[in-house]
């Protein structure tokens, strides 16, 4: 439960603090057992290194191995404690796994070959500690087996998406004979057809098919198949095949396990509709949900374009100190901290305005910073107790400039992340495209309230009149604050000229 | 408000002071820097100004921006349009323009600040108009204002002289005229109107030839601001420090990352060995640690299918300071998969090399580093040209020992026999003397102090390197380097450890070594774990720091000269040495 952790809900669960005491307090046995097991497996090593190779001597002490193994996992917290928060949550004990999507292969008796389209998943009805045992128990074979379970590195020929546009002309039924590719990624499915095995292998890119022949794979094929399950890295080199059917595939003349994943990836259709735990294992979301990582990948394009054109307008960008000796800038609760060698209260920065202005006094004409800030208020959808804000400082410059330049930079983000001005933000239209509209609050105001003019407050003593256009002042509120929403929704968090405060 | 009263009288104090020294190098220095023309008209305001007390001056600036208010009038005018910055006037006039002759334009706007002011005669006075970075001179001839064009000579002196007395060095001001160069070919601007901007209520520190204009570095670190007005190296190293950032980040996107921004605060700090800064969240009533390094993060992005990523951004760690630490620094990190620290090595060499060719114009660079007491001062060159030197921990230590060191590193026998060739050698080492610690020192002592050139130290051993992979081919290390130059450490990194159960022991022996009382050790981060659980394919990461780095390309032997406002003891505080400065 440590730091598996999304931006935004990531806190307490106490399951961190639970789990170091156990790993503490277990440290003893599982470090005799440990010593135990590298003991075994240096003799497994010896033996398979040794000139005559004894088979049945091997296989005794693989076994006696991977026993050692499966004591370790049953004394030690990771399978015998891994139902994560929202598994038991959910309810039940056959935690989230690849039941019909899956790869037919945690099973681990070898009769997953004979199964014609089959995409029997992992047994559902074991636990996820003995899932996690059986993986564990692969990782051991393919060692034993004298390959490496996390192997040390792999070179790629092709992106899937490369690979795809590549062999778009080949047609269906076809083999490119000459073409030699190398692949990899996480396995998503395994399907069996007898002597051809079908995996979809995810990369950062987007999938791929591998196409395992057993007449060309030879032994390989079932020792593959065996030891590698929907979750693993593999890699994959050999020729490309479009199938019958028209799918693009590696036809394989090569293939080994990169990563032997000890967990299964949790179900796509009902695993990950848990938000939390969506947004505390990120990673797993990443995985199930390729287009949560479209999201920061949009992300980093809006930062790049942001610094692309104020330095392209002559701004430099600087990094001023988060940690304050008071707070400034801004109005709001901060942190606070202590440093132990001065014995000194510090807090975490709530703004930067104060540190950037005093770079404009030091001729630093237009000056900005991209970063952090820290704001210790309650977590909601738009509030995180850290968030990144960019803010800017243009010497000679005013608030009519401000607006042309918060113009050009969010529309031009919004074209540089999007490809338009034209968003749709939560089933609404936002238009970006310049010019944007310039009001008053007074204009603002009147519209909604005509009776009301802001102005006037000044030349009266007009407590009475405020009191009285109250409701309706609080509608226009409402309608601009939505307005104003809306347009930094489109771009970053917090939009800062060298005027506005949040 | 008292506390502003209180401040500004601080400020003034210690501006004085500096005042003092820098009038004394002046009349040091004496007349003959000064033109001709002002040195025959010498009784310019100025030289009064000089002998007056500080607190004399910002009180008569004060008054005299308060008589404005009063009559109505408005001394922070919202707005002045500028037809061009100054480097850029620079740029287009510098060559165009012959000495004695004017530009065509006319109207050409300019804004800047006063850095100084000559009288040169009746009806001239010259100033020098700073701003980013860029110098140019002022030309102002009472006969040239159009404002004045009907009024006799001594009238229109009259009202020069006025305007000219309410511009002081140090202010802001705005400046509208033709460009042109005067006859000696100096680059002008000859203005037509003059407006204040931003009177400046303090006395700016001033030069004389050949010295900086302030050097006391406790000014120059607290109110940074007049560094970066009066001393132009200052504005040159951020400007460096910004140039590596943007190189990094554009040679990293155009290999194919990602830039991310992973938790600055964590529920366990996680990822390197430190001691973090602790805060507290006060909805949640929540502790909460400073990040001090993002790896496991980085990591798990990896895991979830970012193949590569990076984060430039800050770390905080709670330590004492010094001329390499700051409690909070920036670093980069990256992890890329399918590469292991083979591939690392020859990236980094490409990287820095093209960085240094790139940003410093050759893979040479020199440093001059503030002699020891008595000893002459040297130059030294650092070479960035590829390929690195590489050594290879243990056996590098071995060589440098003539013994072979016992194996394994985690037993017994190894601990004692660096203990002894600690003591032999007299390297200090406190406890706890671990065999990592001891490792350390020696290393420090016997191969870091060859690192001048651009260097990998590599394959450290397991007990060091708690997220480092195994290595292939040597038992009991690990695929990893760290790459000095100038002595200091400049990157790390390593083929990731990504077997959960080897991670789980490591973490364990860790733990351990905490117990034992390694304050230092890393703490148990089961999250990780479980992530690794899922499976991190195959990958190479690699981290770096930012402020080292910018040091060694500027030439600076003290972080505090690459961070804009590095962290500083209050006001008041005696300086410690065990402490640093903060």
């Amino acid at each position: 439960g440590g730091g598996a952790r999304g931006p935004a809900a990531g806190w307490p669960t106490g399951r961190g603090g639970v789990c170091m005491m156990c790993t503490a307090g277990g440290d003893v046995a599982v470090a005799e057992l440990e010593a135990a097991i590298k003991a075994q497996g240096e003799t497994v090593r010896k033996l398979k290194a040794a000139e005559d190779k004894d088979k049945e001597a091997i296989g005794r002490a693989v076994a006696e191995l991977l026993a050692l193994k499966a004591q370790l996992s049953t004394g030690a917290p990771p399978p015998a404690a891994p139902p994560p928060p929202s598994a038991s949550k959910q309810g039940g004990p056959s935690v989230p796994q690849s039941g019909g999507s899956g790869g037919g292969g945690d099973s681990g008796n070898a009769g997953q070959e004979k199964k014609g389209g089959g995409v029997g998943g992992e047994a559902a009805e074991l636990s996820e500690g003995e899932l996690f045992q059986r993986r564990l128990q692969k990782a051991e074979a393919l060692a034993a087996a004298g390959q490496l379970p996390y192997a040390y590195g792999y070179s790629r020929t092709h992106l899937s998406d490369a690979f795809a546009a590549e062999f778009e002309h080949l047609l269906a039924g076809d083999v490119d004979e000459k073409a030699e590719v190398s692949l990899c990624g996480r396995v998503m499915t395994k399907r069996l057809f007898g002597k051809l095995a079908f995996l979809t292998v995810q990369d950062s890119s987007g999938t791929f098919q591998l196409y395992l022949d057993k007449k060309t794979l030879g032994p390989d094929f079932k020792l593959f198949l065996d030891l590698a399950d929907a979750g693993d890295f593999v890699g994959a080199s050999g020729s490309v095949k479009r199938t019958d059917k028209g799918e693009l595939s590696v036809f394989a003349h090569r293939v080994q396990i990169l990563t032997k994943a000890l967990r299964p990836l949790p179900d796509k259709f009902k695993g990950l509709s848990d938000v939390n735990k969506r947004y505390r294992q990120r990673y797993l979301d990443m995985i199930v949900n390729p287009h949560v990582r479209q999201t920061f990948a949009t992300r980093a394009r809006i930062t790049a374009f942001i610094r692309r054109y104020l330095d392209g307008r002559g701004f430099l960008e600087i990094e001023t100190p988060s940690l304050n000796s008071q707070p400034g800038g801004a109005e709001a609760k901060p942190f606070e901290t202590h440093h132990n060698a001065l014995g000194l209260n510090l807090t975490l920065r709530i703004a930067t305005e104060l540190y950037l202005k005093r770079l404009i006094i030091g001729g630093i004409d237009r000056v900005y910073e991209l970063g952090r800030i820290f704001r210790n208020e309650g977590i909601s959808t738009r509030h995180n107790p850290e968030f990144t804000s960019i803010e800017l400082y243009q010497a000679y410059a005013d608030y009519e400039d401000m607006m042309n330049l918060t113009e050009e930079l969010i529309s031009g983000a919004a074209e540089a992340a999007c490809g338009s001005t034209q968003l749709q933000y939560q089933g609404t239209p936002i238009d970006l495209s310049r010019p944007w509209r310039r009001a008053t609050m007074a204009e603002l105001v009147m519209e909604k309230v005509p009776t009301f003019d802001f102005y006037k407050l000044r030349e009266r003593d007009g407590g009475s009149d405020i009191a009285s256009a109250g409701p309706a002042l609080a509608e226009a509120a409402a309608a601009a604050a939505a307005a104003a929403s809306a347009a930094a929704a489109a771009s970053v968090e917090q939009k800062r000229g060298g005027t506005s405060c949040r | 408000k008292n506390e502003q009263k209180r401040r500004a009288k601080q400020e003034a104090a210690a501006k004085a002071k500096a005042e003092k020294a820098a009038a004394k190098a002046a009349a040091d220095a004496a007349e003959p820097s000064k033109p001709k023309a002002a040195a025959a008209a010498a009784a310019g305001d100025e030289e009064e100004e000089e002998e007056e007390d500080a607190g004399k001056y910002f009180e008569s600036r004060l008054a005299y921006v308060n008589g404005i208010k009063a009559a109505g009038g408005n001394a922070y005018p919202h707005k002045f349009h500028t037809s061009m910055q100054i480097p850029t006037y620079v740029a287009k006039y510098a060559e165009a323009v012959a000495p004695g002759a004017f530009a065509e334009e006319t109207g050409v706007a300019l804004a800047g600040r006063v850095l100084s002011k000559r009288s040169g005669g009746r009806g001239l006075v010259f100033l020098d108009l700073v701003g980013e970075g860029a110098k140019v001179q002022v030309f102002a001839d009472a006969s040239k204002f159009p404002e004045w064009e009907g009024l006799d000579k001594e009238a229109r002196n009259a009202k020069f002289i006025a305007l000219m007395t309410t511009l002081k060095r140090g202010d802001v001001i705005g400046v509208t005229g033709t460009p042109g160069k005067t006859r000696r070919g100096e680059l002008s601007l000859f203005p037509s109107s003059m407006l204040l901007l931003t009177p400046c209520l303090h006395m700016l520190p001033k030069s004389a030839p050949g010295r900086p204009a302030l050097v006391d570095k406790e000014i120059r670190y607290r109110q940074r601001y007049l560094d970066l007005m009066v001393n132009p190296a200052t504005r040159h190293n951020f400007i460096t420090r910004t140039k590596i950032v943007n190189f990094v980040r554009r040679f990293l996107d155009m290999h194919g990352f990602l830039e991310v921004e992973t938790p600055m605060m964590n529920a366990i700090p996680g990822g390197a060995t430190a001691r973090p800064f602790i805060t507290k969240h006060n909805e949640l009533n929540l502790d909460m640690y400073m990040r001090i390094a993002p790896e496991l993060y980085l990591k798990m992005l990896i895991v979830g299918g970012l193949d590569r990523v990076y984060e430039i951004g800050r770390l905080f760690r709670n330590e004492g300071m010094d001329l390499t630490h700051n409690p909070e620094f920036t670093t980069c990190e990256f992890y890329w998969a399918y590469q292991d620290y083979n591939d690392l090595i020859k990236f980094t060499e490409e990287m820095l090399s093209q960085m240094v060719l790139n940003i410093c114009g050759s893979y040479k660079i020199k440093l001059h580093p503030e002699p020891k007491d008595g000893q002459e001062p040297k130059v030294l060159e650092i070479d960035f040209t590829p390929p690195f030197a590489r050594i290879s921990m243990i056996s590098g230590l071995e060589d440098k020992l003539g013994e072979k060191m016992p194996m394994p590193l985690e037993g017994d026998e190894a601990n004692a026999w660096l203990l002894q060739q600690c003591k032999k050698h007299n390297v200090e080492c406190k406890p706890p003397h671990t065999t990592a610690r001891l490792l350390d020192k020696l290393v420090g002592e016997f191969l870091e102090s060859q690192c001048l050139n651009p260097t990998f130290i590599c394959d450290h051993p397991k007990i060091m390197s708690p997220l480092a992979k195994d290595h292939r081919d040597l038992p009991g290390l690990t695929e990893r380097f760290e790459l000095f130059a100038n002595y200091h450490e400049m990157c790390n990194a390593y083929t990731e450890l990504n077997d959960p159960v080897e991670q789980r022991a490591r973490f364990a022996s860790q733990a351990k070594d905490k117990a034992a009382g390694d304050d230092e050790a890393m703490f148990v981060d089961e999250g990780f774990v479980t992530a690794l659980e899922y499976g991190l394919p195959p990958t190479a990461g690699w981290g770096m720091g930012i402020d080292r780095l910018t040091m060694l390309l500027t030439d600076n032997e003290s972080i505090k000269e690459v961070l804009l406002f590095p962290a500083m003891r209050p006001v008041g505080m005696p300086a410690d040495q065990s402490v640093g400065c903060l």
